[in-house]
């Protein structure tokens, strides 16, 4: 039990009459990379959103059922949810770094958070930028914009600045759709690296991605969760003919 | 039907045809024993052809590999064509020594009618006609069937051996016609074991499972 990070029971999810989630339940486990496939609309960004309330901030949402992170409910009326983003970061399909320098876009969440020393500051930095794979293409320009940076380095940057603020969680959504082969694979390298200290779920179209870069998939179709299961087993004898049929393109 | 099906239907359909000539060359192979020598211009064509389409099948899953990155049922799909056509290949191969060295048995009719290797002869080319059939239809019991006709098989062509040996000892005069004979079934034997191997195959696509060094009797196959 205690390397299960995120425990779900039965959670649903509504935008408004639509029910988005029907009764989702499963386990992602600690320092692993979860998957999470299926069509267009099939619930899995909305279930990704979910994980770190994002989904709070459309006001016709109305969500049932259990979110369990360590054991604890984040959807819990005493639950500061202010707290819950700082332990789970996210990165977007469109990288959006903030219009500031190098430099801003990774000290600024630790600034937010109240760390003030200057070499603190320096040290946060660079760390992240390291982790993220992107310190050497940066170190000696960590004052300009990050406007002028690739796309593959601009979300490299992105991911750098949710590491910044030492979170346990790594939500990505498409984080590689947008971007050439090359970036692409530094990404899946960077994700590969990263779940040695974090918990990933990253959502992907690209069923190779998936493939290659998670230890866990799940498939999600019309609101449903079909199958979660190692990676290796859903892509080589998948038990549900529904899983089967989308990832070998069969679907609909 | 997309592209990457009409991909696998070509494969299918290469393999169907590859596994028919070499149905063709077993059974000319046991025609060559069992009565009379077989026109060899016609072998040597049918040989080429399963030569070419060998090549062929790999080539085409060498393509699908690279552009269409299989996944779950149509990765077994193509992982076992590659195997079964490198099988079926060996199968037209075995089956041409047959016709060869069937030349040189002199008083052949006579060491078969004594031995009973028509019946042998028979058995084999029913594996092969089965191996095909399972290769289209995916029928587990086909599957089945080919095991037990491979245990039967090679039961028989041990026992004709070893009387073929018994004889030998006793006349030396059949010493040469013996030798060739005994190899002769050998290839039989080896031609219902590639059989037997692509049925293993053919059980790997529908329940992606390798069986290839299980014992058949632990299977779940009905024999």
């Amino acid at each position: 039990m205690k390397n299960i990070k995120i425990e779900v029971k039965d959670l649903s999810l509504y935008y408004g009459e639509k029910q988005a989630l029907k009764e989702i339940s499963l386990e992602i486990p600690r320092n692993k990379v979860t998957a999470l496939i299926g069509p267009s609309g099939c619930g899995k960004s909305t279930f990704l959103r979910c994980i770190n309330r994002m989904n709070d901030l459309i006001p016709s949402v109305k969500i049932t059922g259990q979110m369990l992170v360590e054991g604890i409910d984040i959807y819990d009326k005493n639950v500061d949810v202010v707290n819950i983003r700082k332990k789970i970061g996210m990165v977007f399909q469109k990288s959006n770094p903030f219009p500031k320098s190098i430099y801003e876009n990774v000290a600024y969440g630790p600034k937010i958070n109240g760390i003030k020393a200057k070499n603190k500051l320096d040290e946060i930095v660079e760390t992240s930028l390291r982790q993220a794979a992107i310190w050497d293409e940066v170190k000696d320009r960590l004052g300009d914009s990050a406007m002028g940076l690739s796309g593959g380095q601009q979300q490299r940057l992105c991911i750098a600045r949710t590491l910044a603020v030492s979170p346990d969680i790594i939500l990505m959504d498409e984080p590689a759709s947008a971007l050439d082969p090359i970036s692409t694979s530094k990404i899946e390298e960077l994700v590969h690296e990263l779940k040695e200290q974090y918990t990933i779920i990253i959502v992907t179209h690209n069923m190779q991605q998936a493939a290659r870069t998670s230890d866990y998939t799940a498939f999600f179709y019309l609101g449903e969760l079909i199958e979660i299961g190692k990676t290796n087993a859903i892509f080589t004898k998948p038990e549900q003919k529904q899983t089967e049929d989308y990832i070998t393109g069969r679907f609909g | 039907m997309t592209h990457f099906e009409i991909e696998l239907e070509r494969l299918k359909t290469v393999i169907i045809k590859i596994g028919t000539l070499a149905e063709i060359q077993v059974s000319e192979s046991v025609k060559a024993l069992l009565s009379e020598p077989i026109e060899g211009k016609e072998v040597k064509k049918t040989e080429s052809k399963i030569d070419k389409l060998d090549v062929k099948i790999d080539e085409i899953c060498q393509s699908i590999f690279a552009l269409q990155q299989p996944v779950a049922s149509d990765l077994r799909f193509i992982m076992a064509s590659m195997q079964i056509s490198n099988e079926i290949e060996r199968i037209g191969d075995l089956a041409v020594s047959v016709i060869k060295r069937a030349k040189n048995i002199k008083d052949k009719h006579d060491l078969i009618s004594k031995f009973n290797i028509a019946d042998l002869g028979k058995q084999v080319e029913m594996v092969t006609a089965k191996t095909n059939e399972c290769f289209i239809t995916r029928d587990e019991n086909t599957i089945g069937e080919i095991f037990i006709l491979n245990k039967t098989v090679k039961n028989k062509s041990e026992e004709v051996i070893h009387d073929i040996i018994t004889e030998m000892k006793l006349h030396s005069k059949v010493v040469m016609s013996g030798t060739n004979l005994v190899i002769v079934l050998k290839h039989l034997e080896r031609i219902s074991e590639h059989c037997t191997n692509i049925a293993e195959y053919v059980h790997f696509i529908v329940n992606a499972k390798i069986i290839k060094h299980d014992k058949h009797e632990d299977l779940n196959v009905e024999e």
